[in-house]
Parts: C-alpha cells; sequence; structure tokens
C-alpha cells in the first residue's frame, strides 16, 4: 500500500479517536467556561471499565462499549455535582488546579488498582486482520472505529443542529445570561451536556485501547491531545472539534512515519501555526 | 386592592457591594403598562435585571402574583410569565432567526406565525442567522423572541435605541399594536418620553437610583415643566 494512503488512513482512525474524547471538553468548556482537565480521566475510566468486564467477567467486547458510555457519563455527573459546580464563578486556576488534582487522583488509582502495566486486550476475531481493497491493506478494526464514529458524529451533530435540545445547548453556550433570562435551565441542560460529553470520552477511551493501549498514564498523555482539539477546534463548536481531531491525527502519524525523529515536536508545530492563524480556533465563533 | 401582578417593596439592589437602586417601591396590576423614565445611568436597566433576578438584592421584597419571588433563579422568573428584551437585544448569534425564536417558547396566543405577521422582516430572513441582521431585525427579533415565550409582563429596555427615525416609526408601530391589545402587562424603558408615555398608563422617573416621580402617564405627558426638569426631555426633537 502507498505509505501516504496507509498514513491518511491511520491518521483518520486517531483522529476519529481524539474527536471522541475531546467533543465533550469543547462543549462544556464553551457553555460554562469551566476548565475540565480530568476530561481524560473520563476516557480512561471507560477504558478500564471495558478491559474488567472483558477480562475478568468475559463480556463481549461490545456488550461492554455501553457500560463504558454510561460509566464515563455517570462519574462526569458526579464529580460535577460534588465540586466542579462550586467553581464555576472561581478563577481558571482553581479550575485547573481541581481538576488536574483529579488527574492525578485518577492515576494513583489506576495504578493502585491495575498496576502501571498495559492492559492486554484480546479484540473479537471479527474485529481483527485486515481487508485488502485495491492493493490497500486496511485493518479491521481502524474500519470499525471509522465508522462508528462517523455514525456518533452524525448521531451528534443531528441532535446539536436539529433538535430543540441542541438549540438550547447552543443558545447557552453564546450568551448564558439570556438563555437563563429567557427561561431555560441552564444548569439543568448543562448536567446533560457534562454527562454527555463524559459519556463520550468514556466510549472513545473503551474503544481507543485497541488502537493507543491503555495504562494509567492515559489520563495525562491524552489530554494534551484533547486540549489541543479543543483550543485549535474553537470553544463549543462540533464541526471544529471534528476537524481539528482530523488534523492532529493526519499529523501526528504522519509525523511519526515520515520524520520520526521530530515526531514528539510536530503536533505542538501544528497547533502553533494554527493557533496563530486563527486564534479563536478553526470554527471559533468568538 | 386588586391582586397586583408585579410588587416592588422598598427593593435595594446593585451589583456585588455596588448598591445602584434604593428604596425602589411600585406596584404595577395584571395587564398595567408602566413608563421608566430618567436619563442615562439612573439604573434603569439595573431595575429590569432586579425583576429578572439578576443582580443582587440588599433588602426589599420583590412579589410575583402573590407569591415572593425576590431569591427565585431568572429562568423561573421567565418560566413565571416575565419576558425580557434586553438593552443591547443580546440576539444569539449561531441560531437562526427561527431557532431564536423558537428556543425558548411558550405555548400561548404568540407562535411563529403571529410573531412573523407582526414583523414580516423576520419571516423573510427567517433562516439568516442572528448575527446577519441589521440594528432594526435584530430588535425586533428580540422583542418577538421574547413574545414567543408568551409573558404575562413584558420587559422593554430601551427598544428604539440606535435606530434610524424610519425604523424606528415602524417598531413605535409595532409595539403600539401588540401593546394595543392589552393582552400582557409591559414596562418600557425609553429615551423617547413622549412615545413612552403616549403608550402607558403609568409612569415612574428615577434619579441617582431612587424613584423621583410616580403617576399617570397622560399627566406628565401634559406637564411640560416637569418633563422637562424630571427627564431633561427634548421633546421638540421627537
Ligand atoms: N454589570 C454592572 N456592574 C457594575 N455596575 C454596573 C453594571 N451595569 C451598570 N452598572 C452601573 O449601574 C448604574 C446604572 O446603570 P444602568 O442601570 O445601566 O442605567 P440606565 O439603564 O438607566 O442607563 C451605572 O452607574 C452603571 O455604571
Ligand atoms: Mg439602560
Amino acid at each position: 500500500m502507498p505509505p501516504v494512503f496507509g498514513v491518511l488512513f491511520d491518521g483518520i482512525a486517531y483522529g476519529m479517536l481524539l474527536f471522541l474524547m475531546s467533543v465533550g471538553l469543547s462543549v462544556t468548556l464553551g457553555m460554562m467556561n469551566f476548565v475540565n482537565l480530568a476530561h481524560c480521566s473520563f476516557a480512561m475510566l471507560g477504558g478500564y471499565v471495558t478491559v474488567t468486564l472483558m477480562n475478568a467477567l468475559g463480556w463481549p467486547f461490545f456488550a461492554t462499549l455501553p457500560v463504558a458510555f454510561i460509566a464515563g457519563a455517570v462519574a462526569s455527573i458526579v464529580l460535577e455535582r460534588l465540586f466542579f459546580r462550586r467553581f464555576y464563578n472561581s478563577n481558571e486556576l482553581n479550575q485547573c488546579l481541581l481538576t488536574i488534582g483529579i488527574v492525578f487522583v485518577s492515576i494513583a488509582a489506576a495504578a493502585y488498582i491495575y498496576g502501571t502495566d498495559q492492559q492486554p486486550m484480546q479484540l473479537p476475531p471479527y474485529l481483527q486482520g485486515s481487508i485488502h481493497f485495491r492493493g490497500l491493506d486496511l485493518a479491521v478494526y481502524r474500519l470499525f472505529l471509522i465508522a462508528a464514529a462517523a455514525l456518533i458524529t452524525i448521531v451528534l451533530v443531528v441532535t446539536l443542529e436539529w433538535t430543540r435540545f441542541g438549540a438550547q445547548v447552543r443558545a447557552a453556550v453564546n450568551n448564558q445570561r439570556m438563555a437563563r433570562g429567557l427561561g431555560i435551565d441552564v444548569d439543568t441542560l448543562f448536567g446533560f451536556t457534562f454527562a454527555l460529553g463524559g459519556g463520550l470520552a468514556g466510549l472513545g477511551g473503551a474503544l481507543a485501547i485497541a488502537m493507543l493501549g491503555l495504562d494509567p498514564s492515559f489520563a495525562l498523555t491524552y489530554l494534551i491531545y484533547v486540549l489541543i482539539v479543543v483550543s485549535v477546534g474553537g470553544l463549543g463548536s462540533i464541526a471544529g472539534s471534528f476537524a481539528a481531531a482530523m488534523l492532529l491525527g493526519v499529523a501526528d502519524m504522519a509525523g511519526e512515519y515520515y520524520i520520526p525523529a521530530l515526531s514528539s515536536v510536530l503536533i505542538y508545530l501544528v497547533m502553533l501555526v494554527m493557533i496563530m492563524w486563527r486564534p479563536s480556533g478553526l470554527f471559533g465563533r468568538r | 386592592m386588586a391582586e397586583m401582578l408585579l410588587s416592588f417593596r422598598d427593593v435595594r439592589a446593585g451589583y456585588g457591594a455596588g448598591i445602584v437602586l434604593d428604596a425602589i417601591t411600585f406596584d404595577l396590576p395584571e395587564n398595567g403598562s408602566l413608563a421608566l423614565l430618567g436619563r442615562n445611568g439612573v439604573g434603569k436597566s439595573t431595575l429590569i435585571l432586579t425583576i429578572m433576578g439578576m443582580t443582587q438584592i440588599g433588602r426589599g421584597r420583590i412579589v410575583w402574583r402573590g407569591r415572593d419571588i425576590t431569591t427565585d433563579a431568572p429562568h423561573r422568573r421567565a418560566r413565571a410569565g416575565i419576558g425580557w428584551v434586553a438593552q443591547e437585544r443580546e440576539i444569539f448569534s449561531a441560531l437562526t432567526v427561527e431557532e431564536n425564536l423558537t428556543v425558548a417558547a411558550r405555548p400561548g396566543r404568540w407562535d411563529l406565525k403571529s410573531v412573523y405577521d407582526l414583523f414580516p422582516r423576520l419571516a423573510e430572513r427567517r433562516r439568516n442567522f442572528g448575527n446577519q441582521l441589521s440594528g432594526g431585525e435584530q430588535q425586533m427579533l428580540a422583542i418577538a423572541r421574547a413574545l414567543m415565550t408568551n409573558p404575562a409582563l413584558l420587559l422593554l429596555d430601551e427598544p428604539l435605541e440606535g435606530l434610524a427615525p424610519i425604523v424606528v416609526e415602524e417598531l413605535a408601530a409595532a409595539i403600539r399594536r401588540m401593546t394595543g391589545e392589552g393582552a400582557n402587562a409591559f414596562i418600557l424603558v425609553e429615551q423617547h418620553a413622549d412615545i413612552a408615555l403616549s403608550l402607558t398608563q403609568s409612569a415612574l422617573v428615577i434619579e441617582r437610583g431612587r424613584i423621583v416621580h410616580s403617576g399617570a402617564s397622560a399627566a406628565l405627558l401634559a406637564d411640560h415643566a416637569a418633563l422637562d426638569r424630571l427627564v431633561g426631555l427634548r421633546l421638540a426633537e421627537a
């Protein structure tokens, strides 16, 4: 297979994962200006839920995915009610300190329970191997990732662009005070959005294991990528997050393939260029 | 005394620790109308925001249909029947005109059809986004959006401010039509005191955060000397 197609294919699959793991943060950051650095801990939780259910209880891979979603959603809503809620009117430094603390707690908890090794995970046979298509060699799991994330993206976009719930979320992101003044219960709306975002992160984390691996450092490693996606994509913009995640996924894969020596810096260069070109994000509205 | 729609009892309000309004007391009956006059910066918008629950209240009580709402959250007040047209319009730029109208709509006699009848220009612009509108269109949308919540009390904060004279006439006519039916109460803040007084039953004049005059709109409109003294009115201009 010509490398450029392989790199693109892997980059898109990777970008899909990044999108799932970051879209919730983009929306909630845009809506409440709350900097939740613990967002990737929800993704990590989803990952551990899936490996536990599969390895310890013998659940099939697909059956674990809804549970990973629910785990991410429940964990995020519990943290929101217990801690985050009190910090909405606080400054960003306090929010960062609180949530980075939660990241370290989640890392320590994961290491305590599961150890620091990579978690083994056996994909079902029908998701293994690759198919050959016009001379291309396409890994089945990555194809599945792209299809699944594309489907979720469509559902998400339809929900946000075509339903009243979506219009209320966009209105609250746009002008929270006016939304409240028209009778929209922004706090409850935000609770739902927060749970949805945490759930998607949990699902993304579960889907990520087979491609990115899973160990306790996951919550911090991918936080960097998620933050880049959110800042490049623009707060509260689904389309922006999607484009930024694709760009980052492909750039990272291309860097690793073509200039391995530079690969760890390349994404930061991409981010720098994008932020200088579009300070409020690709599709940023403010 | 008939049951009042909205009553303020000795309310003190402001932002944070800063007091802007003090000793505010007034009553508004069901379907009543009130002009809120006063020079720039005296606290008219702050009074509107206080009705919406968006300021800090230091003392006093706000009563809505016999129920104390002094500590109610803004969205509860909106749902109880208060419709707010903000001075800065605050259109949702990320929503289309039609989404702006439906996003918080509640059932009642105002629906898409009747607000489009009132403002035909909004119907033409229904698929445009909020930030693609002229100032006059934004103001029409802000009013229509509040009407779509079918409020028992409509708060209009300087709806004619900063608009071209021709648009002012068009909007004033629409406001006259909409309020003339007397189907809901409204409070109108307006620099054009003559327009505000001709549209309302009673008037409050505020100066440095306190009520300095309260009475019938018609009487104040006829008393040029008082008007000039209270609001420095430029009636001749209008
Ligand atoms: N968000 C705010 N925070 C602090 N002070 C404010 C705020 N908004 C208005 N003020 C102050 O409150 C006073 C009254 O303002 P406002 O109610 O907007 O007057 P008006 O609508 O009559 O022109 C002014 O002195 C203004 O500076
Ligand atoms: Mg004002």
